[in-house]
């Protein structure tokens, strides 16, 4: 009974982590669901995200210091809001220009695609140094959700708990809009077929420009919840790019509840393997990617596109 | 017998001198082999490169980290060689040669070091290799330096296995070890904190070895290691260390985490708030790793080698030299990393001139025991170079976190400063086994 009180906190931490997780997937998972583009930029525009977020919620520059100052007086709660929902959206106007780009690989050989996303993904991060330094920064954070709790005798941080809520919210919602609006039914239909989608007079190449943005601003977003728990640094994006690919991959490309349940899993292997065999944390999901490959090459809800979600 | 009969001809063979043909060809080979055999042979290898005679510049390779865990400590060692090699080259370089510094990114990798430095001797003939925070890279890259017989100034890392068992006669360490920070830190801590520790450890070489220097102090002195959680480099979220931590409910948490990992732990245990639940030691805390992190984050005592504000005569100047050179830095004032950094790179280009050659053994038997006074290193005790182990033995400062800073970047109290033959390595010398000077290559540029 005692091992088991003792393995709660851990599976409550490790569905937690795995929550956060999905929703770094979740922009990679419809970019290669949708257009079956793998797009290596994504840790450099989930990176860039965290920089568009602290621009917008702590701004700091020369030009009109005295829209700056009566910009800063509003509450961090205020900006910080403002920052979740704005940084999304500079980021997603951003990958509509990289998908500029990404047009002349379509229909050609994947490698075009990846090399160019590699490249990007390289502008990005050094772009980042440039504007910002190398140094680590800080997302200042509402009083709302800054701090901790008690539950028992142990501690448990109310940012994470709030993080982990908005994790579900956006994986649902995002759901919600692949389901229940026209707008995911085209998005679905283009996956599928792309030719009939034409045929019916949707312009394919705006179709492909919004999917790309969508899943860019998705990245954004992951790496605005993820600011204040991995810090802003240029090079942090590795530190998403690899497990959206794994999670990916493990869960089957092109499915949204496949890379959910991914996350989960991995971050229960995570979280588990950090408290009772800690120098295998990281090594752990890679173990879980072979196990499961291994046997079940298309992942665990192995699909074609998202059509079936 | 004739002169036609088949025994005669065979005897006038044997015993006919050997035709021109094949005289040329044996001497060609003899001379070739004669030639080639020069460079051959670990016993004495000698190069002279061919413009030595000339002003040629001296270059230097700066093996240092521009990615990975450690890029921004390595980032700032590459300021201070810098600074050091602008010095002499603005009074005329060293002996008569202007220096060159030539920088590639070891990428806080092991493998990326050997290749870095194996091409930066064999085919940008570097004279001298500097650099390496990360123990791994640094080992690295001192075999391959060994190897051809360059001097390695190991400016950060401090795994005590670098002046031990890995210790060679071409390398040279310059910062305090995990032993020296922890002699000088974990017996206070356990008077003043309690005695159940949980380690936290970086999972490679230098957190292995500090935490076995801090486990050996903690039972050597009546303590006892809870558990030790190992943490894997590149480590970004600690919840679930941070869960077990509270679950375990030690005294003091020891961490040997560095880089970019430290940032990330220090941050998520002041979102928790447990930097006021139990005492934290961290073995050493270099400055790039906490400047910026805001004064919450930086809990805890810590060791150091260097701080900017210490009140010596020479520190303002040496600040001051630092922001005129690199003006506009997002480290606003230099830290350990950075004075470590100069250090060694003024220490080897002084003992290029005291020796008058560029000989590679020549200029070791000058760094062998050199004594360096306090003024000189910008700290408050004399240091030197231990003959035995080639580590710098220097002045080694408890710190924590200043609450009444006089200005913005004033955020480190120094609580003490420890004498360098107080906290002495005592395993080092008895690990370490230096090859002979028979045993390393000879060279001069």
């Amino acid at each position: 009974m005692n091992a088991l009180v003792n393995l709660l906190p851990h599976l409550v931490n490790g569905i937690s982590l795995g929550l956060l997780f999905a929703l770094i997937a979740l922009g990679f998972m419809l970019i290669i669901g949708v257009m079956e583009t793998i797009n290596l930029a994504h840790g450099s525009l989930f990176a860039l995200g965290m920089y568009a977020a602290l621009f917008v919620a702590a701004p700091k520059f020369g030009w009109a210091p005295e829209w700056q100052v009566a910009y800063l007086a509003l509450p961090i709660g205020t900006r910080y809001a403002i920052a979740l929902f704005a940084a999304p959206v500079i980021v997603g106007v951003l990958g509509l220009l990289l998908e500029l780009c990404l047009r002349r690989t379509y229909g050609r050989d994947p490698l075009y695609g990846l090399l160019l996303t590699f490249g990007a993904a390289l502008v990005i991060e050094e772009g980042i140094r440039i504007v910002w330094g190398s140094n680590e920064q800080q997302l200042p954070l509402p009083a709302a959700i800054s701090g901790a709790f008690m539950v028992g005798d142990l501690i448990y941080s109310k940012y994470r708990v709030f993080a982990s809520l908005f994790a579900i919210v956006s994986i649902v919602g995002l759901w919600a809009f692949l389901e229940k609006t026209p707008y995911g039914a085209i998005i679905k239909a283009g996956a599928h077929d792309s030719e009939m989608v034409r045929a019916l007079g949707i312009n394919l190449g705006r179709l492909r420009a919004a999917v790309f943005a969508l899943g860019v601003a998705l990245a954004a977003l992951a790496g605005v919840v993820m600011a204040p728990i991995w810090g802003i640094r240029p090079q942090v994006g590795v530190d998403a790019v690899v497990p959206a690919f794994l999670i990916i991959v493990l869960g089957g490309v092109g499915s949204l509840w496949g890379a959910v349940v991914a996350g989960l899993l991995v971050g229960l292997v995570v979280g588990f393997t950090g408290a009772f065999a800690s120098e295998w944390s990281l090594m752990s999901m890679y173990l879980l990617f072979i196990a499961v490959v291994t046997f079940r090459a298309r992942g665990l809800f192995g699909k074609k596109s998202v059509l079936d979600t | 017998m004739n002169d036609l009969h088949p025994d005669h001809a065979a005897a006038e063979a044997s015993s006919a001198p050997a035709s021109p043909v094949r005289r040329r060809l044996l001497t060609a080979t003899a001379a070739g082999a004669a030639g080639v055999a020069g460079f051959f042979g670990p016993w004495t290898h000698h190069r002279v490169w061919a413009q030595a005679a000339q002003a040629k510049p001296l270059v230097i390779g700066l093996t240092m980290d521009a990615s990975g865990q450690y890029a921004a400590s390595g980032g700032e060692e590459r300021l201070g060689a810098m600074m050091a090699i602008k010095e002499f080259n603005d009074k005329g370089g060293v002996l008569g040669r202007r220096i060159e510094a030539m920088h590639m990114d070891t990428e806080t990798t092991p493998a990326t070091g050997s290749r870095v430095a194996e091409r930066m001797i064999t085919r940008n003939e570097a004279a001298f290799l500097i650099g390496a925070v990360h123990s791994g890279v640094a080992n690295a890259i001192s075999q391959v330096a060994q190897k051809y017989g360059t001097i390695f100034m190991n400016t950060n890392s401090s795994s005590p296995t670098e002046s031990g068992k890995d210790c060679h006669r071409v390398k040279f360490v310059w910062d305090g070890n995990g032993s020296n920070f922890a002699n000088a830190i974990v017996k206070n801590a356990m008077k003043s904190s309690g005695k159940n520790w949980v380690l936290l450890t970086n999972d490679y070489v230098w957190g292995h070895n500090t935490a076995k220097a801090t486990r050996s102090i903690i039972e050597g002195n009546g303590g006892k290691v809870v558990e030790e959680l190992l943490v894997p480099q590149n480590t970004r979220d600690f919840s679930s260390y941070l869960l077990k931590l509270q679950q375990l409910k030690p005294n003091v948490v020891a961490t040997a985490v560095g880089g970019d990992d430290i940032k990330a732990l220090r941050q998520q245990v002041v979102q928790l708030g447990l930097q006021k639940n139990m005492a934290w030691i961290n073995n050493q805390q270099d400055w790039p790793d906490v400047y910026g992190l805001g004064p919450d984050a930086i809990f805890g005592v810590f060791g150091t080698t260097w701080y900017y504000r210490l009140d010596l005569p020479g520190v303002k100047e040496f600040v001051a030299s630092y922001q005129k050179l690199f003006p506009g830095m997002a480290i606003r004032v230099p830290g350990n990393v950075f004075h470590n950094g100069y250090m060694a790179t003024r220490e080897l280009l002084r003992c290029v001139e005291e020796a008058g050659t560029t000989n590679n053994l020549a200029i070791i038997k000058k760094l062998e025991g050199r004594k360096m006074s306090a003024r000189d290193r910008l700290q408050h005790h004399d240091a030197w170079i231990d003959p035995a182990s080639h580590q710098c033995q220097q002045t080694i400062y408890m710190a924590s976190y200043n609450d009444s800073p006089a200005e913005k970047d004033d955020i480190f109290k120094i609580l003490a400063s420890v004498e360098p033959k107080d906290v002495v390595d005592g395993d080092a010398p008895k690990n370490c086994k230096l090859e002979s000077y028979e045993a390393t290559p000879s060279y001069q540029t």
